[in-house]
């Protein structure tokens, strides 16, 4: 269901809308990096589904159709801010820059992170629902102690919005006023269960019942997500408080590689969203307006593949862990039971530290 | 040619097997990488599989409606030279040990397969014992080492575990440390010799012999005293005595206790408590209710004489060889008295200061092979006895009680018997009665 | 040396101050602790000197309480949490055992979950229900996690301190029937280790352990054994998780025989545990079966009966008598 309200700027056809609130001020330059985020995401998912299909990943949870919800958001973000992400983000740590091989790891299960979430200013995968919502008020709550100029981004579905974390940190947020803006990404499907079950009023309007701005944006369209995103990070960032964005767009393609979407929903309504395709619209804008050459966008796919292809490399580089692993990092300080479990391990395995 | 194979992974849908639905490519086809292969049907739902090789088709492993199950070798490829392909490892990058393959489950590589048989894959290398990091502590009155079966014996038995030295390890106590503190250094229980090596002296008729390894080839013994009489003795019985045996098993636990009851009675303290005492016990009462068995034959006077006194010998083995000493009127005396009896018998009969008097007059025989370790004897009858009793070890042994397998305390009772004036009937019922006797003793000791 | 004598809320009033007068982005949270100073005035005065960023009033949301001190400590605040009451602290179990047990192994120790959960616990106060839990042991089962528990006030102005001071997530249970039991304080030297057991009573026959409410009952059933001629060695373990094993394996050597007092029930209970674990150690040392005196396998009753449920002199001598009965 779109009203009204859906902040949007450019098409399914690729041609731009005006907007009362918004405005796209973005260069050539900038709108096809944009597209070539999106292409090299799209390409390295599938290459994941793959990689899963042949054995080689536990578990795949693909962004297929929602790479203009992911890379809009990610390149609004500040170095200096924080993005939470669940489990899906993979277009955002891609602009967090955080390797897409990390981004496997977790799938892989060598690793319950994969990457250091410090360095990237992008937190571990979040597994339990809505979890991090909290952990992101927190941390902006710490920003303010701190008196930074930064914000704090995090991502939740429209699955998620019905948890009870992610409800206390909205009641959190607004109450102190926290430099955080939440990202939903309203793809319609939590597994099964249609976002109409989740929330019988938009979920965007959630926002003011908790007392903070709300906006739902074409999550499809990668101009009005950077747009609505930067605003509202800006926002925070000099004290104007929490927003809520939801980003209304589409899981083209399964939960995850063990969910099968054709037993709860009608291909028909999935066809009537691949020609709301991100990537297309794009592309149609950059060829029309910007006279962009084939063999600009061919560079890009060919760029793609060869991420690909590593990204098959490094997961399949990717070896069983060593067991003694288990033990590193569960404290900070010395414990007698790891102590004891090394040894244990170490004598029933013959060897390791 | 360079061969790859792909088998069928798990697509993590829980299932085992897969149903073929299409063959997307044909053999001798050029395959990318990630191109579509197949589309099998799971349990839930048709799924795509995509190349994990570029190479040509080779073999295609089934036929549209075959059953695949997992892991079962879906198509080869050739993949010799050519485009970059990377070998991938087909099957789940998890290395199980051998035996442990997995199966899909909704979110993961899935559940390891339980059911093949698998051997043991490790055993620990360190000591089993966990104790990673106990700090030693500075014995200032430590409880005394001991397991709880030790403690509830040694509870039974009135033994505290405090005084003792423990013989086990880091100063165990254990059950010998136990039974060595109740019995003393005379230990009724089966003493195991060591098995004489070539270089140790022993023992024998009367006196000690040199080593096996130092002695003379060919050793000539005088048979003198006691052996004489001992020779005498059983060349005339054995040729003049038609000998016949009966043995009996017991269940002998409850002697056993009432024997480890008895000794916690602080008037019994000193005395040399041992089953022998019960079954010296059991024989006169045996004797009492069967009077034939107290006889002799006298082949001179041809007559059988029976006689209603117990003058009870208990063989001893001394230094100076097997001699018999009797207790003189066993069937008048009570536990205490037997036991006694007995006692100073022996000592006596050690020290080799037992009388002429004592030596005489018996007219019936206890043998005790029981600390040697054996179960029983077909003994020879001293010369104006009808029957001799040989009791073996007392051992713990299977038994049935109320149809299961439980452990008892088993002893065997062997009776050697005259044969001219005593039947097998006879001998067999006063064994019974005897055994009767040591599997229940206490009411039959007590009503006397 | 400096000595004072405080009650056991006091102390930690006063443990919270140093704490966060020696390090600046030390934050207390929780309902009710800032303006009010805490239910059981635990924080009182605290956000008068501190300010509100630093003594924070939260929303009634426990997980909340808990998720956003991760996210804090994500940012480098150590945030010392107050769960209003023990039957409370289970909407917050998801972030506690989810995220803040596993948040630092998660992030191949990146993050540092240097935060204190602070839970009055156990009963004896005469309360409603879920005012009188003792959770312990579900924290205590779940690794990335540590518990530790005061008995007096001399215990709880230090390990308070220790536990903010600690880069592990501490989950410190407090025993409010004691709150307002005063006690000398040495405001100079800690007593022990914040992980150290320690033996409040030497004995000889049985030892006898226990945390928080159930130590000061130990020390008084040891006064009646001891009329009985029976002396008991009194353990108060203090450090539930990770446990004290070698202080209690070395009085067990001696002794022979163990009892463990909780008001947790025993089922599945760290009383369970340290049986079990001493007995592998101790053997050969072992005179009887370690004995469990707990709560039974009930929800915790009605606070009129709940002397007859929480562990009392009577069932403390009760397991005396049976433990020595044995070998």
């Amino acid at each position: 269901m779109i009203d009204d309200e859906l902040v949007q700027l450019l098409t399914p056809e690729g041609e731009r809308v005006a907007n009362t609130e918004y405005e796209s001020t973005l260069s050539g330059d900038e709108i096809f990096s944009f597209y070539r985020d999106m292409v090299i995401i799209r390409r390295l998912c599938n290459e994941s589904t793959s990689l899963q299909r042949q054995g080689q990943l536990a578990l795949w949870a693909p962004v297929q159709g929602q790479e203009a919800a992911q890379i809009g958001a990610g390149r609004a973000l500040a170095p200096m801010d924080f993005s939470f992400p669940s489990y899906r983000e993979h277009g955002v740590a891609w602009c967090r820059g955080v390797p897409p091989e990390d981004m496997l790891r977790i799938f892989r299960a060598v690793t319950t992170g994969g990457w250091d979430p410090q360095r990237y200013r992008h937190s571990v995968p979040t597994v339990v629902l809505g979890n991090q919502t909290l952990h992101a008020v927190g941390y902006a709550m710490g920003v303010q102690r701190d008196g930074a100029e930064e914000a704090v981004l995090t991502f939740f579905g429209d699955g998620a919005s019905s948890q009870g974390d992610v409800l206390e940190s909205f009641v959190w947020a607004a109450s102190f006023n926290a430099p955080v803006v939440f990202f939903c990404q309203n793809n319609q499907w939590g597994i099964s269960t249609p976002s109409s079950v989740q929330s019988r009023i938009p979920l965007y309007h959630r926002g003011p019942g908790f007392g903070f701005a709300g906006v739902r944006v074409d999550g499809n369209d990668v101009l009005a997500v950077y747009e609505v995103t930067k605003r509202a990070l800006d926002n925070a960032r000099v004290g104007g408080g929490p927003t809520l964005i939801e980003a209304f767009t589409y899981r083209i393609g399964a939960h995850t590689t063990s969910d099968d979407p054709t037993r709860y929903r009608i291909d028909a309504e999935v066809e009537v969203w691949k020609h709301r395709d991100p990537i297309e619209r794009v592309k149609s804008l950059l060829v029309r307006e910007f006279r962009a050459k084939v063999t600009a966008f061919d560079e890009v796919a060919a760029e793609a593949e060869t991420l690909a292809l590593k990204l098959r490399d490094d997961v399949l580089a990717m070896g069983r862990p060593d067991p003694q692993s288990m033990f590193d990092d569960v404290y900070a300080a010395p414990h007698p039971l790891i102590d004891e479990g090394r040894l244990e391990l170490a004598e029933l395995l013959g060897g390791g530290r | 040619m360079s061969e790859a194979v792909f088998h069928l992974p798990d697509v993590g849908e829980g299932l085992v097997e897969a149903e073929i639905v299409t063959w997307k490519v044909a053999v001798g086809d050029v395959v990318a990488l990630n191109q579509p292969l197949i589309d099998i049907e799971t349990a839930k739902a048709t799924v795509e599989l995509p190349s994990p090789y570029a190479g040509t088709v080779v073999a295609l492993h089934g036929e549209v409606g075959d059953i695949i199950l997992v892991d079962a070798p879906l198509i080869t490829f050739d993949v010799t030279g050519g485009a970059p392909s990377p070998v991938a490892p087909a099957t789940p990058p998890v290395e199980a040990p051998v035996g442990e393959g997995r199966q899909a489950v909704l979110i993961g590589y899935g559940v390891a397969d339980e059911d093949a048989p698998v051997t043991r894959q490790r055993r620990r290398r360190a000591s089993a014992e966990v104790v990673a990091t106990t700090t030693v502590v500075a014995p200032r009155a430590m409880a005394p080492r001991s397991t709880p079966p030790v403690r509830l014996y040694a509870k039974q038995h009135g033994v505290d575990l405090g005084g003792l030295h423990g013989s086990g390890r880091d100063g165990l106590i254990t059950r010998s440390d136990v039974e060595r503190a109740l019995h003393g250094p005379d230990v009724t229980l089966p003493v195991i010799s060591p098995s004489v090596g070539a270089d140790r002296p022993s023992h024998f008729a009367g006196r000690d012999i040199e080593a096996w390894s130092s002695g003379p080839l060919e050793e000539r013994i005088p048979v003198r005293g006691v052996l004489r009489s001992m020779a005498e003795a059983m060349t005339t019985s054995a040729f003049s005595v038609p000998r016949a045996a009966a043995w009996v098993r017991v269940d002998a636990t409850r002697t056993v206790e009432l024997l480890d009851s008895l000794r916690r009675q602080e008037r019994l303290a000193g005395l040399r408590l041992s089953p022998l005492t019960i079954v010296a016990m059991a024989l006169c009462d045996a004797a009492r209710h069967y009077p034939g068995i107290n006889s002799c034959f006298d082949a001179d006077a041809a007559e059988v004489v029976v006689r209603r006194r117990v003058n009870l010998g208990i063989a001893a083995n001394t230094d100076r060889g097997l001699v018999v000493p009797s207790i003189k009127g066993a069937d008048t005396l009570d536990l205490v008295s037997m036991t006694s009896a007995i006692n100073s018998l022996v000592d006596t009969a050690r020290a080799g200061t037992a009388t002429p008097a004592d030596m005489i007059g018996t007219t019936l025989t206890i043998t005790n092979v029981g600390p040697f370790g054996v179960d029983g004897a077909v003994p020879i009858l001293p010369p104006g006895t009808g029957a001799i009793v040989c009791v073996g070890q007392v051992a713990k042994s299977p038994w049935v009680v109320d149809d299961q397998v439980v452990v008892r305390h088993v002893v065997e009772l062997s009776m050697a018997f005259d044969h001219r004036h005593i039947d097998g009937a006879l001998a067999s019922t006063v064994l019974r009665h005897m055994a009767d006797y040591l599997h229940d003793p206490a009411p039959r000791i007590i009503a006397g | 040396m400096a000595t004072t004598t405080m009650t056991m809320a006091k102390a930690l009033n006063e443990g919270l101050r140093r704490s966060m007068e020696k390090n600046s982005r030390v934050l207390l949270m929780g309902e009710d602790i800032g303006r009010l100073g805490g239910v059981f005035r635990i924080t009182d005065g605290l956000q008068k000197d501190f300010g509100e960023d630093r003594v924070i009033d939260a929303p009634l949301a426990e997980s909340a309480i808990v998720g956003t001190a991760v996210g804090l400590a994500i940012r480098g605040f150590r945030t010392v949490c107050e769960i209003q009451f023990d039957g409370f602290v289970y909407p917050a179990f998801d972030q506690i055992v989810s995220q803040v047990a596993k948040l630092h192994k998660r992030s191949d120790g990146v993050y540092t979950m240097g935060l204190v959960i602070r839970l009055p616990f156990q009963g004896g106060i005469g309360a409603i229900e879920h005012h009188s839990e003792s959770p312990e042991a579900y924290f205590a089962h779940t690794a990335g996690l540590r518990v530790v528990s005061c008995s007096t006030a001399n215990d709880a102005y230090w390990m308070i301190q220790q536990s903010v001071e600690h880069d592990d997530p501490i989950v410190f249970c407090e025993p409010k029937s004691r709150y307002w039991e005063k006690g000398d304080v040495d405001l100079d030297v800690a007593p022990a280790g914040l992980f150290d057991a320690v033996v409040r009573r030497e004995g000889t026959d049985v030892t006898v352990v226990g945390w928080g409410s159930s130590v000061k009952t130990m020390l008084r059933a040891a006064d009646t054994a001891a009329a009985e001629g029976v002396s008991l060695e009194v353990i108060d373990a203090r450090s539930i998780a990770p446990l004290d094993v070698g202080t209690l394996a070395s009085s067990l050597t001696k002794t022979g025989r163990l009892i463990v007092v909780q008001e947790s029930p025993n089922t599945a209970s760290i009383g369970s545990e340290i049986v079990a674990e001493l007995t592998q150690r101790c053997f050969y040392s072992l005179r009887a079966p370690g004995l469990r005196v707990g709560g039974y396998h009930v929800p915790y009753p009605p606070s009129r009966i709940e002397d007859d449920f929480r562990p009392n002199v009577d069932r403390i001598m009760d397991a005396v008598d049976r433990v020595m009965e044995f070998a």
